[in-house]
This record gives C-alpha cells, sequence and structure tokens, in this order.
C-alpha cells in the first residue's frame, strides 16, 4: 500500500518560532513599521498572510509531498477558501481540508466539494473534526448537544456521499433533509471526497469504522497506536468495511540528534509549555497548540526517518506532518526525511515479499 | 454618484453565439442520455484544463475590459461561486466576485469566516448576491425545509448575525434559526471591508428583508413602467425604515455596430430554433412555483411563437432571451449607442449599477467594454466631452 505524506498549512499564522501564533508572515500593518525609518520598505501592503500560505503550498509540491491539510483553526482563515485557493496553485497534491459539520447543508457542501473536484482534477478530500470545548461551539453558532456531534457527522458523510453518486436521492434525519437530490449533467460522476475522521474513544471509532476512509490518530508512543489500530480494523471488520490509517505529527528533525535536542528545548521555552513527555523521540508540548499535533517526533534526520518507518510498519499509511516554520522545514523534510523514509519503507516491503 | 458595471460568469458553459446550439465551451455540450457529444473547450479533462481556465479567462476579460468584476451564479447544473472565487483569487487583480448564495445553506459564522478570508486573498473583492427565493420541492433537493417566507426571515436573521461577528466584539444573538453566543471573528479576520450586497426577490417578505440590509436591491429588467414603479416601491419601502437602498439591473444586451446587425443576431437565432427549445417554452409558459420573480417575467410573453418581432416590448427590448439561452427572457437589442441609451434609460428611472451578459461572454466582454460602455453616461447629465475619433 503506498503511504502519503501531508504537510500542514498553518492557517492561523507561521513563523521562525515555536509561538507561530504570535507571526502571520507577509502581513504589515500600518502602525509598526517592521523596518527602522532609514531603511525603505518596498512591501506597502501589497502582500499579506495568503501569499504565504501560497509559498508553503508550492514548497510543499516541490519537496514532493503528497498532499496539504488545510487546518480548521477557529483563529485562523477559513479552511475551503485556503484550499481553493491553494488547489489552483498546486498541480498534483491532494487538498486535505479540515472543518466542523456544523458548517451547514451536507448537500451545499457535496455541490461546492464537486466544483472543487472538477477544477482540482480530483484532489479534494475532507477531514471532518469535532470541536470538543462547549463554549467554542455556541461561538461558532453551534447548540447540537455533544452526544449528538457524531451523529451529525454520520448524517452530513451519508448525504454527501449520496448526491454526489446518486440522483433522486432522498434522506430524512436528525440533521439534514433532502427529497430527489443528487448532481446531474457536468457535475456528475465526480470522485466524493475521501473522508478523514480522527478521535480517541470508543464513539469515536465506531463511527469512522462505519464512514471514514481513513482515521486520525493523535501522536502518542509506538504501543498505544498499535492498540488504536487493531481496535479500528475489528470495528471496521464487523461491519463488512475496511479503514486506512493516518495519524497528526509534528516534526523536528536536525542534521544530529544533539541539534534536533538543543533546538527542541528552544522551542519548548518559546512556547512556554515546556516538556510534558519524552518517549524515546517523542516530545509534547514544543509547538503552540495551533497545529494541533499533540507530539513532536524530535531527531537526527536518520532517527526521525526511522520512527515514521516504524508507524508505516505499524500500519500507518497517511502522515500528516507538520512544524514551523512551514516553509522551510517543508522543503528541509522534503530533502531530508522522506527520501529515506520511502527507502526504508521500501526495503521493509521487500523484506516482507 | 457615478455607476457600477458588472459583468457575468457563464457558470454554464456556453456556446460560440446565440445562433449555436452547441455548447462548445466547458463540459455543457447538449446531451443526448448520459453521453455528452462534445467535450471541446476544456469540458472533457484530458488535456489537464477544466471549465475553470475558460471561466478565468472570461473574468480576466471582464477587469481588463473596465467591469467591477461578475456575477458568480448558483444553479442546481452548475459550480458554485464560493469555489470559483478562491479558486480564482490569485489570477485575478480588480475582478469583483459577486456570489450568489441562499443564506440558509450556511453557517452564518462560518460564512463570515469564509467572506473575511475570501477578502484577504484577494484585497477586498467579494461582495453578494443574496438570494433567497424559488421554492416548492427545488428548494429540498438543496436540503432546505424552511417555507418560503421563513426563508426571507432567516436570511434576514443570517446577516444580522454576519454583522454582528464581523466587527470582532463578543456579539450574541438569539433569533428563529440562528443562535450564536460571544461570537466574533478571530484577530486576522479583522478589519476587511464587510461584501456589499445586491438582494434579490420580489415578495413582501423579500423586500423586508432587503431593505434591512442590502446595498443594492437587484432585478431582472422588466417593461420599464413596471421597472419604475417596482424601484419606487423598493425605495419608499426602505425610505419608511430609516435606510436608502439602491437599485440594480441585471439585463443581457445585443449590442453591434449598427442596429441591423443586432436584430439579425436575434432573428438568425429564433429561426434556429429546435423542437426541444420551443417544448421548452411551451413549459416555462405553463411552469409553477412560488418565486414571484420568475412570474412577473412569465406575464409578459406572447403564448405563441411565431415571429421574433412580437417578442419585441419596447423599443430595443426583446422578451425572447431564455428561447436561446436559459436565463432571463428580457434583453437589450441594437446599436451600441441605442444600447447606452436604453442604459441610460434606466438610470433615469432608478437604476444605479448593471449586471450585463452577454453571449459569448468572454468576446463580449470586450466588446461591451470598448463600444458600449464608454457610451453610457449615468447620472451624469452634462453633454458628452468625450473626444471622438
Amino acid at each position: 500500500m503506498s503511504i502519503k505524506f501531508f504537510w500542514q498549512i498553518p492557517t492561523a499564522g507561521d513563523g521562525r518560532y515555536a509561538d507561530a501564533q504570535k507571526r502571520i508572515r507577509g502581513e504589515r500593518s500600518d502602525s509598526k513599521p517592521y523596518f527602522l525609518p532609514g531603511v525603505t520598505d518596498p512591501r506597502g501592503r501589497r502582500f499579506n498572510y495568503f501569499d504565504h500560505l501560497h509559498q508553503i503550498a508550492k514548497a510543499a509540491e516541490l519537496a514532493k509531498f503528497d498532499g496539504l491539510q488545510v487546518r480548521n483553526d477557529p483563529e485562523g482563515d477559513e479552511s475551503w477558501i485556503v484550499a481553493g485557493y491553494l488547489s489552483r496553485a498546486t498541480r498534483d497534491l491532494t487538498v486535505l481540508a479540515e472543518f466542523d459539520a456544523a458548517r451547514g447543508s451536507a448537500v451545499y457542501a457535496a455541490k461546492n466539494a464537486v466544483s472543487y473536484q472538477r477544477f482540482s482534477g480530483g484532489r479534494f478530500a475532507w477531514q471532518i473534526s469535532v470541536e470538543a470545548n462547549e463554549s467554542q461551539r455556541r461561538r461558532n453558532g453551534d447548540y447540537v448537544a455533544a452526544e449528538d456531534l457524531n451523529t451529525r457527522i454520520e448524517e452530513f458523510v451519508t448525504v454527501a456521499r449520496h448526491v454526489i453518486t446518486q440522483t433522486d436521492y432522498d434522506f430524512k434525519g436528525k440533521f439534514f433533509e433532502v427529497l430527489k437530490g443528487g448532481f446531474q449533467g457536468p457535475l456528475s460522476g465526480q470522485k466524493v471526497p475521501p473522508v478523514y475522521l480522527s478521535g480517541n474513544d470508543e464513539a469515536s471509532y465506531a463511527l469512522s469504522a462505519r464512514v471514514a476512509d481513513v482515521h486520525v490518530l493523535d501522536a502518542q508512543p509506538l504501543a498505544g497506536i498499535r492498540q488504536e489500530i487493531t481496535r479500528l480494523r475489528q470495528l471496521a471488520s464487523t461491519v463488512g468495511r475496511e479503514i486506512e490509517i493516518g495519524i497528526r505529527l509534528d516534526v523536528l528533525a536536525r542534521e544530529t540528534e544533539d541539534e534536533a535536542i538543543f533546538d527542541a528545548k528552544r522551542y519548548a521555552e518559546q512556547s512556554g509549555q515546556g516538556k510534558g513527555f519524552a518517549h524515546n523521540a517523542l516530545w509534547s508540548g514544543l509547538t503552540t497548540a495551533n497545529t494541533g499535533a499533540l507530539a513532536t517526533l524530535v531527531g537526527s534526520y536518520q532517527q526521525v526517518s526511522e520512527g515514521i518507518a516504524e508507524l508505516a510498519a505499524a500500519g500507518v499509511h497517511h502522515f500528516i506532518l507538520g512544524a514551523v516554520p512551514s516553509l522551510e522545514e517543508a522543503y528541509r523534510i522534503g530533502e531530508n526525511v522522506l527520501p529515506q523514509v520511502r527507502s526504508l519503507i521500501a526495503g521493509t516491503s521487500q523484506r516482507a515479499a | 454618484m457615478a455607476i457600477d458595471v458588472f459583468w457575468r460568469i457563464p457558470t454554464h458553459g456556453e456556446p460560440s453565439s446565440l445562433r449555436d446550439k452547441l455548447h462548445h465551451r466547458g463540459d455543457w455540450s447538449q446531451q443526448h442520455g448520459d453521453h455528452i457529444v462534445h467535450k471541446g473547450l476544456s469540458g472533457g479533462h484530458e488535456d489537464g484544463f477544466t471549465n475553470l481556465d475558460y471561466i478565468a479567462e472570461v473574468a480576466r476579460a471582464a477587469e481588463i475590459s473596465g467591469f467591477q468584476g461578475g456575477l458568480i451564479p448558483s444553479f442546481p447544473m452548475t459550480d458554485e461561486p464560493w469555489a470559483i472565487s478562491s479558486f480564482l483569487a490569485r489570477e485575478t487583480s480588480t475582478f469583483r466576485f459577486m456570489i450568489a448564495f441562499q443564506p440558509g445553506f450556511l453557517n452564518p459564522v462560518v460564512a463570515a469566516r469564509m467572506t473575511a478570508s475570501l477578502q484577504r486573498a484577494t484585497g477586498g473583492r467579494a461582495l453578494y448576491n443574496v438570494i433567497t427565493g424559488g421554492g416548492g420541492p427545488a428548494q429540498l433537493w438543496w436540503g432546505d425545509v424552511a417555507p418560503h417566507d421563513d426563508r426571507y426571515a432567516r436570511t434576514t436573521e443570517f446577516l444580522d448575525v454576519l454583522r454582528g461577528v464581523w466587527q470582532g466584539e463578543k456579539f450574541s444573538y438569539k433569533g428563529k434559526f440562528y443562535q450564536v453566543e460571544d461570537a466574533a471573528l478571530p484577530a486576522q479576520l479583522l478589519g476587511q471591508e464587510f461584501p456589499e450586497i445586491y438582494f434579490s426577490g420580489s415578495s413582501d417578505a423579500a423586500l423586508a428583508s432587503a431593505s434591512k440590509h442590502a446595498e443594492y436591491y437587484l432585478s431582472w429588467l422588466e417593461p420599464f413602467d413596471q421597472l419604475r414603479e417596482k424601484f419606487d416601491r423598493v425605495k419608499e419601502r426602505t425610505d419608511a425604515l430609516g435606510r436608502k437602498i439602491k437599485c440594480a439591473v441585471r439585463v443581457d444586451i445585443i449590442a453591434r455596430r449598427t442596429e441591423e446587425e443586432a436584430w439579425r443576431e436575434v432573428r438568425r437565432g429564433f429561426e434556429n430554433l429546435d423542437d426541444a427549445a420551443r417544448e421548452r417554452y411551451k413549459l416555462f409558459a405553463q411552469q409553477t412555483g412560488d418565486s414571484v420573480g420568475a412570474g412577473r417575467q412569465r406575464s409578459n410573453a406572447p403564448k405563441e411563437l411565431n415571429d421574433y418581432r412580437d417578442f419585441i416590448i419596447h423599443p430595443n427590448v426583446w422578451s425572447g432571451l431564455s428561447l436561446l439561452r436559459g436565463g432571463q427572457t428580457q434583453g437589450i437589442v441594437g446599436s451600441y449607442e441605442q444600447v447606452a441609451e436604453r442604459l441610460d434609460d434606466l438610470v433615469k428611472l432608478g437604476a444605479d449599477a448593471f449586471i450585463l451578459a452577454s453571449t459569448p461572454h468572454l468576446e463580449e466582454a470586450y466588446r461591451v467594454g470598448e463600444e458600449v460602455l464608454p457610451l453610457v453616461r449615468g447620472h451624469d447629465s452634462a453633454p458628452a466631452l468625450r473626444v471622438v475619433g
């Protein structure tokens, strides 16, 4: 099975330091000139963060990633707009947009997705996430009861899949209703966006087993990952489905382990979160909450490559990787880690054959 | 105040002229069963291009020719304007994306984030065509269960919430359709221009909603006297609510160097009608639905198809356009000078903005931008001082 590497597009800021959220690269403020008065600044207000996001997307494509993951961050730019903007800027990358099922009509989302597929040559994918914080949900105009969140995702995915693939489709659920739905003419025959779900409780696993193409795990030591994979596969097989496994993982890779640890400590200071757990090379708390990863794989290029290859051997086939600053690190990881990982994985599968 | 002129984006693909039945552009060629006969000009995708590449050319043509931007419509069988706008943000310069959408399909807080991000991606070039009309089973196709008059109340609430969160202060709201608590756009998205709103809908419920939130009340072309009454009614109603609203006309035009050439274009299209188009006309004349605007258009149409001249309802106004292609029925036909004069007539009876269209939209954007727009005076009543020749 092929392994896919996604690079995360940080929608709420990116910069050189671990507390990346404070840095909106490309944006200038009239009140705070960036240069001292003795130096001219030709930029004016010509650029903003979108120009930087464009740079990251091109970097990820040139560095031979397979896709982009556009994070849904309530503090940042909206993921579908960013996804469309970056799809047009790239040729082959899968564009995985993360969003919440509270965004509105499932039919409308599916219809927009069909346009994304038509315009991108079928490169659009969905990562539907749940906002766990109730007050944040209310800020988002979402008053659905916590116990119904998974039901809404299931209905959303069910409706979207059917209106993309069928006509005369009727549905009446708790959250969505359709009569004689389905896209016709030029909008017919488009690829349903692959659905990525996540969550680390039994209900989320069961939901993924029923409707997800990929279940994205949080980073944690390998033993825990193996347990989750076993459980997900069990649940999927009881409903006669197969499910693929992904992981959300930050990476901090340097030429030597010493350099990586030095930078990891500096990042821990900058983010102010301190070091939570370090299990071999897995650190928590290095970057701020805006990357969404629970842990960072820290080490030399060789060590990080081996760590990723171990996960692949355990059954993880979709790696959503991220690091700050996203542009520079896309090249670093693309040049120094991905080639090693790919050859390690090729070697493993040859030995197995 | 100077008037704004927009173009329209042909999301439905298009033929190379009104006489041509094949949609050569995009993947909208006539279909026999499931088989699409013609797949040229990016409709087939084998060349790596898509219909978006043609749409991008039209958008570029519109901005180069001096249009503000373009209306991007939304129909069950066409691509969605939010998608088109985000994909084309970077390859246009001044083109303003007028996004047609039904507010009920989106969470207003999400829509606020989408819009603010689109403003950031485009340098403030997004605006709305808020649509609420249509009804019956068609609305359930979209997954929308709200009845007609409720939908306008919902539109009002949607825009209340959108405006509320746009300011960045904690905003709470409890309506019939939407509820939020301490909502606000994040700091990164603040300070963007709130999208200008072009509002469509002819019923009383629509006018009540428009008067609260819209900058422009948008109508199809109707017989001039009817349109004057309608605009007067809109302005009266909104003035009473303490808010000034402007009016805009969405109209197709066929402009040629001489009037004869323009009518010849119409005649050849009319003589070329096939049985399917005649059948469609019959259905159109019998159509039902709870859209008041569509009903107003139907009531002006002849019952039989005999001569194209039967459809001339006013000097330079032809009411048979929907025979030649989908969409509105009435359009302006004439020489460049006549079309400009009719547009100025519309300005006199209350129009402050236009959304123009003509087939094929790419070449015609240049023609109209180069030949007609330079002749339009708008509200400027001073004699034209333009250097000629």
